[in-house]
């Protein structure tokens, strides 16, 4: 019966949990969600190929061609490659939602020569081509 | 008589009140508990090989991973093993932040704990309350780390992110709230009639088994034994840091309680003192890539008792060899012993006491087992 | 004539109406555990989750039905469908439109004793005939349990009808609208220890210990899946109205219309108010162990509910 103060008052109070697909969690500032490349700055020094402990990102092709493939399913989000950008090219965005039933949607790659404007928080996937 | 007298009577792997697959086998004797069997092994990851294959920046990672509840003791561990290896000082301002991270996650992983022995105990709303207090802290680690459960915060020669004066109020703010929720939870636990039914005089651990049989961390002071890696074998800041070391002498699962509750109330005031008197200055320096050839035993007191690493190097970029012990193994001979001689109905609220996370634990015993000897490994043998 | 009878059966006060009551019911109780606990509880289905309950049964209807190959089949089949129909049965016992009962008979209040006596033997069939460990331990300990709670329950029980000197639920009611009193007001000791034993009656916390989760996994419901599943459902949520109905008839003065307020709606609102009180008293407590629960039931509730039939006899609370 010890617990009845604290019950009558959680009565009186909102719930804590969130109606969560309705109403989204906010996440801070300094939030560690999926990376993302600003193509205009990268310079394909692939520090950051090197610095990703489970061999998510890859430079692909040479020269013009040359690609940075991004992927989600091995990613564990540890900052280490927005860490080690000499550039400053990768910012980890604020999406947490990155779940999915489908591995072949979860390779991403940045081009440089086909940037888009303005992706530091919200990448689009228009930008990052699907891997087949 | 004629018949068997007794009953074997499977619990997991797969049971409600194990969250991770485990077997133990159990000799009833009608109500009561005459024999058990563990079997262990069930969740084999091959993280020490995964260890020894990857470079040591690359390799924090992994040890982060060993257990998601106590990843700022699995690395706090790590980095300290590896430091020694390569010889590197870390700065007094990342010891503090380290300090306060693994004060914060004693916190979190101690409401996570209390909330899921109320939640064997058939205790719903203690548990959901108890959650629900342990969010402030998981988003504050949010804040500090910019990761809610996996922080990513220690490196070798520091921590990756400083914590900055508005954060440490923040913090300090947290740590209010957080008071007085744990002494409602104190209140709680000690009054509620049918908590103290279910917890007292259960699963009873005599001190001299419990030091015979090597048990860590709050199973071990439950039964009355004062013995803390953080004031036996200081680490961090931990040596100018002011705490009691909590023990009860129930040597039962309420004592076990009481101690997890009271070790909440040390912890803030750790933290609040580690805030108060937080260093300036860097607080990352830079590690080598290789470690000159070396071994090193590394001990941290994790939320769950004292995690023990070893790390051996040849000169390389990689370790040589890497182990991990993990306390839930140390507890489980003093587990089959407590789980002896008690009711059917108080197996779960005896194996949530120890707090297990089985996954920590069994990669170890299966790569012991490949290797060497094939037995449980005690304290003394490593 | 007869077909104005079957209508009530079937359709108000009867069967559907009792159904549906006891769907709501299922949702009232689960958002206000729900909202003790911090959280919101059903939300989704209908306005904020109300038709929740309905939705999971006809999801369980559409499930799969597993049946073990070690269980009693006859009775594997059979057990489900008394466990809903034998509350419902009882509920027609009960006034809810009117002070009057749809049954009502001199002694109905002893076959409700009866009804209850058998769910908890329906439960340890159910146990029993699927032939799993987890609800050999769980219908054991429901019978055990009944040992503990049934002598008590019928104790108490019996003293609203010596006041009343009646043996028909709907006598009390009228007896309670007639002398313009509640039976909460005369016998508060014994409406605490009808409350509890309902509670055990009921398997929740702290006496839910016939299907502890963390214990045995579903108890003796471990290997009903499907329809058989939806079934024990249904039959919790009428056993649920029916013992709420109990208590509002017995203690509360049942379906008696006040002022412009007709009958059912004050039988509505009372249930409701007994069903909250269940779960938040269900919130409050520890799971006990179930030689606890068996020795506080027989050296505390039993000596109290001893004294409530003395205090009536000498004429306390009459």
């Amino acid at each position: 019966m010890s617990i009845a103060g604290e019950a009558l008052k959680q009565l009186r109070r909102r719930p804590c949990t969130i109606r969560y697909p309705v109403e989204k969690a906010k996440v801070p500032n300094g939030f560690r969600g999926m990376p993302v490349w600003d193509m205009q700055k990268c310079i394909l020094c692939v520090l950051c190929q090197n610095a990703c402990p489970p061999g998510a990102i890859r430079l692909i092709g040479k020269g013009p061609d040359a690609e940075i493939e991004y992927l989600l399913d091995r990613c564990i989000f540890c900052e280490e490659c927005a860490e080690v950008c000499p550039k400053r090219a990768i910012a980890m965005s604020h999406r947490f939602e990155l779940a999915g039933f489908d591995r072949s949607k979860m390779a991403f790659r940045f081009r440089k020569d086909r940037q888009v404007q303005g992706q530091h928080d919200a990448p689009k996937t228009s930008d990052s081509t699907g891997k087949g | 008589m004629g018949y068997a007298s007794t009953v074997k009577m499977p619990f997991g792997p797969q049971h409600p009140a194990l969250k991770e697959p485990e077997h133990f086998l159990f000799e009833l004797d009608g109500d009561t508990v005459v024999g058990v069997t563990p079997r262990i092994g069930y969740v084999h990851r091959g993280i020490e090989k995964a260890l020894e294959l990857s470079t040591y920046g690359h390799g924090l990672y992994l040890a982060e991973r060993i257990c998601g509840i106590c990843t700022v003791a699995h690395t706090c561990c790590y980095t300290q093993a590896i430091e020694e290896l390569m010889g590197i000082e870390v700065p007094p301002r990342a010891k503090y932040i380290r300090t306060i991270m693994s004060e914060l996650e004693r916190l979190h992983s101690h409401s996570l704990w209390v909330g899921l022995v109320a939640h064997e105990a058939g205790f719903d709303t203690l548990f959901m309350y108890a959650w629900r207090d342990r969010e402030a802290i998981l988003s504050l680690f949010q804040e500090i780390t910019g990761g809610r459960v996996l922080h990513a915060i220690n490196t070798l020669g520091g921590v990756r992110r400083d914590i900055s004066p508005e954060l440490a109020d923040k913090i300090r703010c947290t740590m209010e709230y957080f008071e007085g929720r744990v002494k409602d939870y104190r209140r709680i636990i000690r009054t509620e009639p049918t908590f103290l039914k279910r917890t007292r005089d259960v699963g009873v651990l005599k001190p001299s088994d419990a030091a015979k049989l090597d048990a860590v961390g709050p199973t071990l002071r439950g039964s009355g034994i004062k013995e803390d890696v953080r004031r036996d074998d200081p680490y961090i800041a931990y040596d100018e840091m002011p705490f009691n070391v909590i023990s009860s002498d129930g040597c039962d699962v309420f004592a076990r309680t009481e101690v997890r509750v009271e070790e909440m109330m040390e912890s803030i005031g750790i933290i609040r003192y580690a805030l108060d008197r937080m260093p300036a200055g860097v607080f990352r320096v830079r590690a080598p890539r290789n470690a000159p050839a070396g071994e090193c035993v590394s001990r941290v007191e994790a939320p769950r008792g004292e995690d023990m690493h070893f790390a051996r190097s040849d000169g390389t970029a990689k370790p040589e060899r890497y182990k991990v012990r993990a306390p839930t193994l140390a507890n489980i001979p003093a587990l089959c012993r407590m789980l002896v001689g008690i009711h059917v109905a108080d197996i779960p609220i005896i194996l949530a006491g120890i707090d297990p996370c089985f996954s920590c634990m069994d990669r170890m015993v299966v790569v012991r087992g490949g290797r060497a000897s094939g037995t449980l490994q005690s304290k003394r043998d490593v | 004539m007869v077909t104005y009878e079957v209508l009530q059966l079937i359709v108000f006060p009867g069967a559907l109406f009792a159904i549906c009551l006891a769907f709501l019911y299922e949702w009232v109780d689960r958002k206000l555990f729900a909202r003790v606990q911090g959280r919101y509880g059903p939300l989704y289905t209908g306005p904020a989750g109300i038709m929740q309950p309905v939705a999971d049964f006809l999801k369980l209807l559409s499930k799969e039905d597993i049946v073990p190959r070690a269980c009693d089949a006859n009775l594997f089949f059979a057990v489900p469908v008394m466990y809903a129909t034998l509350p419902l049965a009882t509920l027609f016992m009960m006034p809810i439109a009117a002070p009057e009962a749809l049954i009502a008979f001199d002694g109905d209040l002893i076959f409700i004793l009866f009804a209850f006596g058998m769910m908890t033997l329906i439960i340890f069939l159910a146990g029993w005939s699927s032939a799993s460990r987890f609800s050999a331990i769980g219908s054991v300990r429901s019978a055990l349990q009944m040992l503990s709670y049934e002598i008590p329950l019928g104790l108490v029980l019996v003293c609203p009808a010596i006041a009343a000197k009646s043996l028909s639920v709907s006598g009390i009611v009228q007896w309670q609208a007639a002398n313009a009193t509640l039976g909460a007001a005369l016998q508060p000791i014994g409406l605490a220890v009808t409350m509890v034993c309902l509670l055990a009656e009921l398997e929740l916390v702290p006496f839910d210990i016939p299907e502890a989760e963390t214990e045995i996994v579903a108890g003796w419901r471990t290997e009903f899946t499907g329809w058989r599943l939806a079934l024990f459902r249904l039959g919790r949520d009428l056993e649920v109205l029916l013992v709420a109905a109990l208590v509002a008839s017995l203690y509360l003065g049942g379906a008696q219309p006040l002022w412009l307020i007709p009958a059912t709606a004050m039988f509505v609102v009372k249930t409701a108010a007994v069903v909250m009180v269940f779960s938040f008293v269900r919130a409050l407590f520890a799971r006990l162990r179930i030689d606890q629960m068996i020795s506080g039931m027989w050296k505390y509730l039993l000596p109290i509910a001893a004294l409530q039939v003395v205090l009536v006899q000498i004429g306390v609370g009459v």
